[in-house]
């Protein structure tokens, strides 16, 4: 397939977005039932749940950390998700996507408060279209937050990228094949401290500057509807007596 | 003194609750100086501390807490006491003798408090108030809403014990022990406790606490 025109002369995106328009975003925590802490987030297409275990045991017993909880994470796509089925398990892109969301909520979470424990994320993407990692961040932030880890600061996460020659927010899927660049950036916004940061394709020097002030933008957004509903699901009980 | 939220008010990882890094108690913690929420909960001062009641977490144990456990080892020195899904204490005893003395088996369940809770584990006093319990049931709830469950100054626990008829013990970490003289008060103490976990956030619960266990005890509900 040749490459299909991406932003018309009105700077209108396949979607209907300007540049710097998200998607259409929906969140949810406390969806399954099962689970200490979960969510659910949507951004456009894209559809992901979050779960969070624990602190619970850890297996084996001698991967544990004498001061320290382990967090343990698992990106995964489910086989439907994509237009051509993904095989079951984890391919080296879902194995390395786990590293690197892991190490990012790394930062945020206070370890030390669960010596000898390990904390486990599961993230499953039930519908692809692109910003797969950037929506499975946020949700699995918003699960911790749910389970009640202490975590210095939710984080919010966004693409930004290049396509057409034009710097864009929140890359779908096509924008993302197509296009000339991808750079998903994930921070804890209370501290403006970036805790993930890719690039696929290229950007020039002069750009990049400009597309992190776009993706702070989004980011911001995203953390604003983060906190109404983590507040959403709490706020809807009245309070009682301690 | 400046703070950042009214009292009560639902807060959230990362918020800003106060300038002053000095005041910084349960569910916070201190950067640059300040005091950050690190848990989602009500924010409240507490002996001029700022802090977050949790609606959800894990139990973390504080030194002088009143556990209750089942025994998972017997050492030559000591006992593995597991205190739910994540926690194990230890009680310590130097001399063997008298760990033969406690007679205690893999599977009895205890009482004891937090001597202490460092990076060397959580190590259970043997010397006072530990206690086996011979019969009972063991049930557990969500450690967050122990607070609840024993009430301002134990009203809520106390009504329950009052009108069951049930001994109750109620461990810091979640778990409980009831025994009662007769199997239908047990179950009206359960389904009372049972009814506090669900229904911790609303008011007046107390009240309505009372009513149900009055009505199980009558025979008039399931």
């Amino acid at each position: 397939m040749s490459k299909p025109k991406l932003i018309t002369e009105d700077g209108i995106r396949t979607d209907g977005r300007r540049f710097d328009e998200l998607r259409p975003i929906k969140m949810e925590v406390g969806v399954l039932d099962k689970s200490d802490g979960s969510a659910y987030v949507e951004f456009g297409k894209t559809r992901v749940f979050a779960a969070v275990f624990g602190p619970r045991e850890v297996h084996p017993r001698h991967l544990s950390l004498p001061d320290r909880a382990i967090l343990n994470c698992r990106y995964h796509m489910t086989s439907f998700s994509v237009e051509e089925r993904k095989p079951l398990g984890m391919t080296r892109r879902e194995v390395e996507l786990s590293k690197v969301i892991r190490e990012a909520l790394e930062t945020v979470v206070f370890l030390e408060e669960f010596p000898r424990t390990c904390i486990d994320i599961y993230i499953e993407v039930v519908q692809a279209d692109g910003g797969t990692r950037t929506t499975g961040l946020t949700a699995a932030s918003l699960a911790l937050a749910d389970a009640g880890i202490p975590m210095a600061d939710l984080i919010a996460a966004v693409a930004v990228g290049k396509v057409d020659g034009q710097l864009v927010l929140d890359l779908n899927d096509i924008e993302d094949k197509y296009g000339e660049a991808d750079m998903p950036i994930a921070m804890a916004p209370r501290f403006d401290s970036i805790v993930l940061l890719q690039l696929n394709g290229r950007i020039s020097k002069d750009e990049f500057p400009r597309a992190l002030a776009l993706a702070k933008k989004g980011i911001m957004e995203i953390y604003k509807l983060q906190r109404e509903a983590l507040k959403r699901k709490y706020s809807a009980t009245p309070q009682g007596g301690m | 003194m400046p703070v950042y939220f009214s009292d009560h008010e639902v807060v959230l990882p990362g918020q800003l609750l106060s300038d002053n890094g000095k005041r910084s108690g349960e569910g916070t913690y201190v950067a640059d100086g300040k005091v950050y929420a690190s848990q989602v909960g009500l924010a409240t001062i507490r002996n001029n501390r700022v802090c977050v009641i949790a609606f959800k977490g894990a139990y973390r144990p504080q030194v002088g807490d009143e556990v209750i456990g089942v025994i998972s080892d017997v050492k030559p020195n000591g006992f593995d006491v597991v205190l739910g899904k994540h926690l194990t204490g230890v009680i310590r005893i130097p001399d063997r003798r008298k760990v033969q003395n406690l007679g205690l088996r893999v599977g009895d369940v205890i009482s004891a408090r937090v001597k202490e809770s460092s990076l060397r584990g959580i190590i259970l006093e043997h010397t006072r108030r530990m206690r086996r319990f011979d019969k009972g049931l063991l049930i557990s709830i969500h450690p967050a809403k122990i607070p609840r469950l024993i009430g301002r100054r134990g009203s809520m626990i106390n009504m329950i014990k009052r009108r069951t008829g049930c001994r109750i013990v109620v461990g810091r970490n979640g778990l409980i022990v009831i025994s009662g003289p007769s199997p239908a008060q047990e179950f009206a103490a359960v389904t009372a406790i049972k009814e506090v976990e669900r229904e911790a956030h609303t008011q007046g619960l107390t009240e309505r606490v009372g009513k149900l266990i009055d009505s199980i005890l009558k025979g008039g509900v399931r």
